[in-house]
């Protein structure tokens, strides 16, 4: 199991990578924010990957659900997920989540100014701005 | 205590929720907010007893309220406070309020914060409260500004929480004491580790990493410009002090890269032209001071804080931006007196606040050489002995109420207890920075009159975005390579 864990964790952190590459060499402001939500899958990926390391069975407490008097499935004690880094995982989502919001309106305001959304002439526009002061 | 303790870190955001509802309540509750901070902070530097609060658990929350954090959050009180009085905040529109709140209780959380998560999130809301104040004006210029730096505070938030997944995979545990475990060590600890550094490098605004920062505090109106330069920025730096404090080992590293933070900041300030970003390029350069000592880095960061608080503010109320126009026209004593001090408190000059904490970050113990921390005092000095050239004119005009309460505080601090005793050669050390920054000043100012500049070459522009996110990138780079295989810092096995 562990070589399956490494292996898994490696694609994980590929993903990441490939995220900060695209942050990196995309010149459309657009392509960027989307590399950046590239990352944040893969942290997210993480971070349940980590969670399934104990066991890939979601600790939901499942005896209030089933009617009363039947008995629950017998599972080994390790096979529970760990339910921390879940839980932990979803307020980064949420923020994650904002921040994408965020970010595409102002995007969508920019976009008034160049419709092609190239980095490069957001960098211009300002010293042509400052030019006309 | 405890129940205290809560109520006030939760303060800032009921108030903040309540003055939306109620808007005339908004003033006098931010100021409540801010003075509760302040009073709080100059408590525990004072020798209230630090407090360790653990909420849900031993993988829950965990805050200590303690004197690393002291100087914090006196300074981020401090520059709420001071922004709240000026004038020109006063301008700012509805919502202006609003966000100082949430950022005041963000910036308090991360102080407080020593559980990785916990300071994760406090750290977005302050990235998220700072993005929304700069769009407080919504042009073309601040909309791009906003952009980039939600995106690079974002992007290296992503980068931390892969630090935090890693730490909790090795050691079960979210905390920062976690770092200490010994199941991290050479190639584990540096994948812990580098991430997490580039996240809080990044928010605090230090080096390559930092490149975001002159642009983003120039470009921003000026009270949003005094509340990123005197107080969000060290959100990123408390945390960094407190894992220099835990991790010894690392602690050469992190001087380092402090030490180059300060050369770049300083070389670029020389070559500056607008008041702003000559301002915003020294910030990058003190911010890197404030880690070359973890027991002095505290004090440091309060001194330069409140100062650069100051001169943003007054930058607003300064005729003209251009440097090439500094001294032309003479200044009120109510604007020019608050500008004079606080350059001079950064730069060094006794009695002041930043004297004291400059000699106490030289006389303590470093692993730089104080050769270069010398030239870069000197830098310093030559940076604000430009802006000292300023005639000043009687006048009873107070156009920049929050600077002239800082620069005051900044001469009261000479008569509290962070003054002590001085040899007479650290006097003379001092004076003597300030003559030499002075000349060069005079240097500097002699090659510009004739058009040149003191390099051959101008300065690379370091700011435009694939620079930002490069930096970031080769500093991550960087630290990974440095913890893991650099025998010095990051202790490798096979190097003992």
């Amino acid at each position: 199991m562990p070589d399956a864990f490494v292996l898994l964790q490696a694609l994980v952190l590929l993903t990441v990578l490939a995220g900060l590459l695209g942050l990196l060499l995309r010149r459309n402001l657009f392509l960027k924010a989307l590399a950046m939500d590239v990352m944040g899958t893969g942290v997210v990926a993480l971070f349940v990957l980590v969670a399934a390391r104990p066991g890939l069975r979601t600790p939901i407490l499942s005896a209030l659900s089933t009617p009363a008097g039947t008995a629950l499935p017998a599972v080994p004690a390790a096979a529970w997920a760990d339910p921390i880094p879940q839980a932990v995982i979803l307020t980064a989502i949420v923020i994650g989540l904002s921040i994408q919001a965020l970010l595409l309106v102002v995007i969508t305001r920019l976009a008034q100014l160049d419709p092609l959304l190239d980095t490069t002439s957001f960098e211009e526009i300002q010293a042509l701005m400052r030019r006309d002061r | 205590m405890t129940l205290l303790l809560i109520a006030w870190l939760l303060l800032p955001f009921l108030a903040a929720f309540s003055a939306a509802l109620l808007p005339s309540l908004a003033r006098p509750l931010a100021l409540g907010c801010a003075l509760l901070t302040t009073l709080l902070g100059a408590a525990l530097l004072l020798g209230l007893a630090p407090t360790t609060l653990e909420l849900s658990g031993p993988l829950g929350v965990l805050l200590q309220v303690d004197r690393m954090a002291a100087p914090f959050l006196l300074l981020a009180g401090l520059v709420v406070l001071a922004v709240l009085l000026d004038r020109s905040s006063r301008a700012m529109a509805g919502p202006f309020l609003v966000l100082v709140m949430v950022l005041l209780g963000g910036l308090d959380s991360a102080f407080v914060a020593v559980d990785l998560v916990s300071l994760y999130v406090a750290l977005e809301v302050v990235g998220i409260t700072a993005f929304l104040l700069i769009l407080q004006k919504r042009e073309p210029p601040q909309l791009w500004i906003a952009l980039r730096y939600l995106l690079v505070g974002n992007s290296v938030m992503s980068l931390y929480l892969i630090g935090v997944a890693e730490l909790y995979l090795h050691t079960g545990s979210f905390r920062l004491e976690a770092l200490r475990d010994p199941a991290l060590s050479g190639p584990v600890l540096a994948v812990v580790l580098a991430p997490l550094l580039v996240g809080l490098l990044t928010k605090g605004g230090l080096f390559l990493s930092g490149l975001w920062l002159p642009r983003t505090h120039a470009e921003a109106p000026a009270p949003v410009s005094a509340l990123l330069s005197g107080a969000v920025v060290a959100g990123g730096l408390c945390p960094l002090l407190r894992l220099e404090v835990l991790l010894p080992a690392q602690q050469p590293l992190l001087a380092w890269i402090g030490l180059a933070s300060a050369l770049l900041g300083v070389l670029q300030a020389l070559g500056e032209s607008d008041l702003k970003r000559l301002l915003a390029w020294s910030t990058l350069s003190q911010v890197g001071l404030v880690l070359l000592q973890p027991a002095v880095g505290g004090a440091y960061a309060l001194a330069h804080g409140l100062a650069k608080a100051g001169l943003f503010l007054a930058s607003a109320q300064v005729p003209s931006r251009d440097l090439a126009q500094w001294g032309r026209q003479a200044l009120p004593l109510g604007l020019g007196l608050p500008l004079l001090l606080a350059s001079l408190s950064i730069a060094g000059a006794p009695p002041l606040l930043g004297f004291w904490t400059k000699q106490a970050l030289e006389q303590a113990q470093q692993p730089i050489p104080p050769a270069l921390l010398l030239a870069v005092m000197v830098g310093t000095a030559a940076v604000y002995a430009r802006l000292c050239r300023l005639p000043l004119q009687l006048s009873r005009q107070v156009p920049s109420q929050g600077a002239l309460l800082l620069a005051g505080l900044l001469v009261l601090a000479a008569l509290s207890p962070v003054a002590v005793p001085l040899k007479g050669a650290a006097w003379l050390k001092a004076l003597g920075v300030l003559l030499a920054g002075a000349l060069v000043e005079l240097l500097l100012a002699a090659l510009r009159r004739g058009g040149g500049t003191f390099l051959p070459r101008p300065l690379p522009s370091l700011e435009r975005l694939p620079d930002l996110l490069g930096g970031m990138a080769l500093v991550g780079a960087a630290l990974l390579l440095a913890l893991g295989f650099w025998p010095g810092a990051g202790g490798v096995a096979w190097a003992r």
